[in-house]
């Protein structure tokens, strides 16, 4: 069998995330390609939706990525996103998935080596997970 | 061009000489501020220098791609007359009426006509004269890809064959008989800002560069690995067509004074700029190149440069040698060349072979800036440098004449585009009040296309960005990957999409195609969408029609050493956008009238700089200082280290402040509450002994809230009454030189609390104190004995001289290391500091009567943390606030209508503090000059049907804008909305959608992303 | 409005384990705004129920639909060329929804996807809390608008027990004693009179104990 390559999907914001996500770039520093990221204006503006559907359509790993504690631009968008991230882990349990295949991470603009580091530690943790169940069980 | 008959003979404009990337700037300031600008540049394009680079420090990016935009701005300005290949032969007048005579040389091409198709080029192929130096200059030349104007000139002197060249152009635009024509134009202010040039090594026969090939100039190397140099961005040898596996750099050629024909000064760049070139090389070529640095300080000294050195050090393995060579020698029939030198702690001679010797040539001024300055009547310096105002370094000896850039002192780009939204500053003031223009955008673009109800057509345009994209993964592979997905009608490859020539052909494409939406494949949405939504109003379809996959931010620079995984992400990044795009909608962009009222928080230098230039403008100033007074940190110094009387300016600055009509001050003032977007701010703050509370209602918002003096607990600062910082050392000179005729002994300490792992970056400004504090005591006591223990000198540009002149006067430089730090005890009232000296290679003791320290500063990390907070501002790891572009944008902040000036910034001198304050006035004004801001069209929509009016909306939004209306259901009001989109992230009906960021739109990426995986 | 929250995934599963089509029904009305039943919990739920069967290996086709509200006929009605193929319904409405729609459609069986919990007031976003049970002869006109009957345990109607504490009911810290705030709200009316007033035992016939309720507004009713 192939080696296990997870998809991952970050939602990050614009203002923090993101940013720190080019800056990586600028610096050069690299991070495993399977973190696909997908820019959203606030963490606070992912929807628990997205997320679930995500790993229904296959993904192995969701992680969203906003700013840190007190520096959300719209005020408290990444408090209310950790919240959220918190309730879906419950229901990602009762649904037989991991609940370390989603995490809330804080980075700010200036930190491209966090951002590098952060997609490669919740890359090696889901590689050490494996396949998500939903994946295994669709390709059954 | 075409607003050339609006603009003659008028006396109400900036004549900005050099459109380099500070002239640019100027130009640029000036015209959003809505005044109008004549840029002339001697070139056939503007661009200046930084066109050459390959990629810039400390970000490593490729520079082209953050210029053009500013470039192609330039020429669309309506404000702006450009001229190029045109020299300034005349000034007359003074400031107010200055009448100036225009020269232009025959460019051979009809501006008019020429298309920039490339045909007489292809005819003619080797017709890039771009290549500094490298190649051969051809008959035409155009001289970089991206180019403004963006059209071709012609070298007649070199063409045979003219009938020939002119043959082949099929627009018909190339006109031998073109002649030189001269104008004379009228302007209220001047702002010089032609450039420098770099030093020719030519002549010293010891270093090589006239018979070795490999023996190239910084710039040369630049070119030899940019993309669109001579060797297409291959790091090839000259001399053997091979890649090289030993490159060696070194530093101060034609600076500091070392060779014939160099200045004295410090060419302040050219650190960073080997240190860039060198780490470049090796992240391209990793264990396959080693290279090696040969310098005699390394001057890192500027916002986080620090941290960029220890990178090069201790994550690229660049190697550093402390030493000057003195020659590059070939010995007899071998290859490579030679370089002899010896290190610290030894007399022992090395010989070691090298492939390639890049010399890091310094700055100086043209013979034609010279002559530029001649016919100005600019004083001039005996560096050639103009001789500016001390404390406002744009300033020129003549009133009305400015000066920026690295004409007016070596400096670097960050640092150039201060000076050019200062001199804009300045230049402004000259002018009458500004002429506001009717904005006849709407007429310049094309009605939009209705698109509703077609079906989605799509056009996939990838960028290969040079080697940036294209050198890491196949574009053309990506290109056909793309045609075949659903709805995509085109695909194709776009060089640098950015640039002009792809922008028109992308723009042409849509028309032809009747495309509906646009996916760009190419670097970040955060710096480009822009660019590309208005390419799409122009192309005449709506520009939120617009995907935009980074694929380059996102995927090649940060997979470049895994090519195949960046080949699939990419393709991943691309099929998302295209999936994405299809369920984009038409939208339109909110506006709101804009407050133009400015709040600056800090009463420093800096932010009264600042203030006064508004409010000189006209504008309402609110000026809040945190402590009882006026002055900051200013207050505590006495003089510059050129003899300014910092004393007498800050009181005079205090004086005007206060007494301004426009500027409201508020002592004792605290920041405690703040709302709003950009042009309609509200910041609620306390001030006065009794903290009342007040709300301001502002449009822009400026900080300059300083730094804090460094003070760290060692060498017995606070302990011995010998041990002072060097502010204090200052002061002591002044109030108490009876004291210090009695000192025999002085030490003064570098690098106290800055460069350690604590606080890694380097304070700036503390080698250049100590120096001024060094000559000041020979200058009370001439018998005095100074030591300086120092890690590396950093008296960069003409602080240089003041180095030298300190050690004429016998100031005892010794260099120290951080694992051998120098020891200071106390000896009664004096301190005795022993330390190591590398070059008699043993311990000394020096029972001194005064110790200084040279302490720095770091940031106020409390209140600059409490603000970025209440601002919702980045800052770098120490505390600093973050610019929004650290090499284009300087003192904007990435929020919009907030700017940053002085050490708020990063440490920095006074004058370098006033020049940013002087820039961020431009900046403002810039905006200023609108009566409305656009909001965008980010906004979130209720769908009143489905709407439950549960009001899980109204509590979820973090600025109050919904409320359940009349008809009974949520209603957002588009100009109130911030667009974070949480109430759609909460509906529990779906009820609302974020526009540009609508619930299918996402889900769309989320779907396609896992199209592809195998089940 | 009537509250609801949504009953545990496995139980879910074990209703709909036997079918391979079914038609997962949110209700844009009271469960919307508790946020659980609106449109946004039956994507949720179904993208929950999908994965979480997939996992057991069954595969089965949920089709997401929700109506304005589920307790009229005319709303339900919307549904019957929806059915076609659906071999069992599950409804993210209260009690009432799930009803209404298993008294039209026969010949399909109807499940809940949540618990009707009470009838309640929202406190904050994300908190309900039970206001009444609709007793049929409303007492809040002489309780200072705090009902004993929804409030209290014991359904108290002269007065606290012996546990209350501290204003707290003994059950809990967290329940306050409803005869306490009652109190402090006729004292702040200036009503403490009212307190001295016995009120008779309750008659539970209009709060159901008479079978079920309907009420039949003559001048409406066709």
């Amino acid at each position: 069998m192939e080696k296990f390559e997870p998809v991952i999907v970050a939602f990050c914001c614009h203002y923090c995330a993101y940013t720190a996500a080019d800056m990586a770039g600028s610096q050069r520093l690299p991070y495993p390609a399977n973190v696909k990221i997908i820019r959203v204006p606030c963490s606070g503006k992912v929807d628990a939706l997205h997320i679930i559907k995500a790993f229904e359509k296959g993904a192995d790993g969701v992680y969203v990525a906003g700013c840190l504690e007190g520096d959300c631009h719209f005020k408290n968008g990444n408090e209310r996103a950790a919240r959220r991230i918190a309730y879906v882990k419950n229901y990602l349990e009762e649904i037989g998935i991991e609940s370390e295949r989603l995490e809330m991470v804080m980075i700010s603009a200036g930190m491209g080596q966090r951002f590098a580091q952060t997609a490669t530690e919740i890359t090696e943790k889901i590689r050490a997970l494996g396949p998500s169940p939903i994946r295994t069980a669709t390709a059954l | 061009m075409q607003n050339s008959t609006r603009l003659q003979s008028q006396k109400n404009k900036v004549l900005v000489v050099g459109g380099g990337l500070g002239g640019i700037r100027t130009a640029l300031d000036l015209a959003e501020a809505e005044k109008d600008v004549i840029l002339v540049d001697r070139a056939h394009t503007i661009g200046g220098l930084m066109t050459q680079l390959d990629r810039t420090f400390p970000t490593n990016n490729c520079d082209l791609c953050t210029l053009s935009p500013h470039l192609s701005e330039g020429s669309r300005q309506q404000h702006i007359e450009l001229m190029t290949m045109t020299e300034v032969v005349a000034v007359k007048g003074s400031k107010g009426n200055f009448t100036v005579s225009l020269q232009t040389a025959p460019r051979y091409i009809n501006l008019e006509k020429c298309t920039a198709c490339g045909e007489c080029l292809q005819a003619f192929p080797e017709c890039v004269q771009f290549n500094a130096g490298l190649d051969h200059r051809a008959p035409t030349c155009m001289r970089y890809p991206q180019a403004t104007p963006q059209a071709f000139s012609i070298d007649l002197a070199s063409c045979t064959d003219v009938q020939a060249l002119v043959a082949v152009c099929p627009a018909g635009a190339i006109n031998p008989d073109d002649i030189t024509t001269t104008r004379e134009v009228g302007c209220a202010a001047i702002v010089l800002s032609p450039g420098a040039e770099l030093f020719d090594p030519s002549h010293l026969d010891y270093l090589g560069y006239s018979s070795f090939p490999d023996v190239v100039t910084s710039l040369e190397y630049e070119r030899i690995l940019s993309a669109s140099g001579p060797t297409a961005g291959r790091l090839l040898r000259p001399s053997t067509g091979q890649q090289p596996k030993k490159v060696a750099w070194i530093q101060c050629i034609g600076s500091r004074g070392l060779q014939k024909g160099a200045g004295a000064y410090c060419s302040h760049a050219c650190c960073m700029f080997a240190l860039k070139e060198a780490m470049v090389t090796k992240e391209r070529f990793q264990e396959d190149i080693e290279t090696t640095i040969f310098y005699m300080d390394m001057r890192t000294f500027g916002k986080d440069y620090e941290l960029y050195l220890n990178r090069a050090k201790n994550d690229c393995g660049v190697r550093f040698l402390r030493s000057r060579p003195h020659s590059i020698v070939q010995p007899e029939g071998a290859d490579g060349l030679s370089i002899t030198y010896t290190v610290d702690d030894s007399t022992t001679q090395i010989t070691e072979e090298f492939d390639m010797v890049v010399l890091a040539t310094g700055f100086k001024t043209s013979a034609a800036s010279r002559r530029l300055a001649a016919e100005t009547g600019i004083e001039m310096n005996a560096d050639f440098f103009p001789v500016t105002d001390i404390f406002n370094p744009v300033v020129t000896s003549v009133p009305g004449i400015y000066v920026a850039g690295t004409f007016e002192a070596p400096k670097d780009i960050p640092e150039t585009m201060v000076q050019g939204s200062a001199a804009a500053c300045m230049a402004g003031a000259d002018l009458p009040a500004a002429r506001k223009i009717p904005d006849d955008e709407e007429a310049v673009l094309p009605r939009e296309r209705d698109v509703s109800g077609e079906e989605p057509r799509v056009g996939v345009f990838i960028c290969d960005c040079g080697d940036n994209i294209g050198g890491v993964i196949d574009v053309a592979s990506l290109v056909e990957d793309a045609a075949r997905l659903p709805h995509v009608v085109v695909a194709k490859a776009e060089g640098h999409g950015c640039s002009r020539l792809s922008m028109d052909n992308i723009r042409q494409t849509i028309v032809d195609e009747g495309l509906n939406r646009v996916v760009i494949g190419g670097c970040s949405p955060r710096t480009h969408q822009g660019k590309f939504q208005e390419l799409l109003a122009r192309a005449g379809i709506n520009k939120y029609l617009l995907e935009i996959a980074n694929i380059r931010d996102q995927s090649t620079w940060v997979h470049s050493g895994k090519p195949a995984e960046a080949l699939s992400k990419t393709r991943d990044l691309l099929h998302m956008a295209v999936a994405a795009v299809v369920k984009a909608q038409p939208l339109s962009d909110q506006s709101l009238p804009i407050n133009k009222n400015i709040l600056v928080v800090g009463g420093g230098v800096s932010g009264m700089t600042a203030a006064l230039q508004l409010a000189d403008q006209g504008f309402q100033l609110y000026l809040l200082e945190k402590s009882p007074q006026l002055g900051g940190m200013a207050r505590k110094l006495v003089k510059t280290i050129e003899g300014g009387d910092i004393r007498d300016f800050v009181g005079k600055l205090i004086e005007r402040v206060e007494k301004h009509p426009k500027i409201q001050v508020f002592t004792r003032a605290l920041v405690v509450d703040h709302s709003g977007m950009p042009g309609m701010f509200k910041t609620g703050m306390q001030s006065g002994p009794q903290m009342f509370y007040r709300q301001l209602e502002h449009g822009i918002t400026i900080l300059a809230t300083g730094a804090m003096a460094n003070r760290p607990a060692t060498y017995l600062l606070d302990q011995s009454p010998a041990v002072r910082t060097q502010i204090e050392t200052q002061q002591f000179l002044t109030d108490q030189p009876e004291t210090v005729r009695q000192w025999d002994n002085v030490v003064m300490i570098q690098c106290v609390g800055s460069r350690v792992p604590e606080n890694p970056n380097c304070s700036r400004i503390c080698c250049q104190a100590a120096i001024k504090n060094a000559l000041a005591i020979l200058e009370i006591n001439p018998e005095a004995r100074i030591f300086i223990l120092y890690r590396d000198m950093r008296t960069f540009g003409f602080h240089e001289e003041y180095y030298q002149r300190a050690r004429e006067k016998g100031v005892i430089f010794s260099r120290y290391s951080l694992d051998r730090p120098p020891v200071a005890t106390t000896a009664g009232d004096q301190v005795e500091v022993s330390f190591y000296d590398p070059i008699l290679s043993r311990e000394l003791t020096v029972v001194a009567d005064a110790l200084c320290l040279s302490t720095g500063m770091v940031s106020d990390a409390d209140s600059s943390e409490e603000l970025a907070m209440i601002f919702k501002l980045p800052r770098t790891a120490d505390g600093f606030f973050l610019e929004d572009h650290v090499k284009l944008r300087p003192v904007d902040l990435p929020v919009p209508g907030f700017f940053v000036a002085g050490t708020a910034h990063s440490p920095k001198l006074i004058k370098e503090s006033i020049s940013q304050a002087n820039a961020v006035a431009s900046r403002a004004q810039t905006m200023l000059a609108r009566d409305a801001i656009n909001l965008g069209a980010a906004t979130a929509r209720v769908e009143g049907k489905l709407c439950a009016a549960c009001l899980i909306c109204v509590r979820a939004c973090p600025f109050g804008v919904p409320f359940i209306n009349a008809d009974g259901y949520s209603e957002i009001d588009p100009a109130k909305c911030h667009g974070c989109g949480m109430c759609v992230a909460e509906c529990p009906a779906k009820a609302i959608q974020l526009m540009q960021f609508e619930d299918d739109r996402i889900l769309a990426k989320v779907e396609q992303l896992f199209e592809r995986i195998p089940v | 409005m009537i509250t609801a929250e949504r009953k545990p995934l496995e139980e879910l599963i074990e209703f709909i384990r036997p079918y391979k089509r079914i038609l997962l029904l949110g209700c844009n009305e009271c469960v919307t705004v508790c946020a659980a039943g609106g449109r946004k919990e039956v994507g949720l739920l179904a993208s929950g129920l999908q994965m979480a069967l997939l996992k057991s290996g069954s595969n089965i086709e949920i089709r997401q639909h929700t109506l304005e509200r589920q307790c009229d006929p005319e709303y339900v009605e919307e549904l019957v060329p929806m059915l076609d193929g659906a071999e069992a319904i599950m409804s993210m409405a209260c009690g009432c929804g799930v009803q209404q729609l298993a008294g039209r459609f026969r010949d399909k069986p109807v499940f809940p996807a949540v618990n009707t919990k009470f009838m309640g007031a929202s406190e904050r976003q994300g908190v309900w809390a039970e206001r009444c049970q609709g007793c049929g002869n409303c007492l809040l006109g002489v309780t200072g608008g705090i009902c004993p009957i929804a409030r209290c345990a014991k359904q108290l109607m002269n007065g606290p027990c012996g546990g209350s504490t501290g204003g707290h009911c003994e059950i809990s810290d967290d329940v306050d004693c409803v005869w306490q705030l009652i109190w402090d709200r006729l004292k702040a009316l200036g009503q403490t009179e009212r307190y001295l007033d016995i009120m008779p035992a309750k008659d539970w016939r209009p709060a159901g104990g008479s079978g079920p309720r309907k009420i039949i507004r003559e001048d409406l009713a066709e």
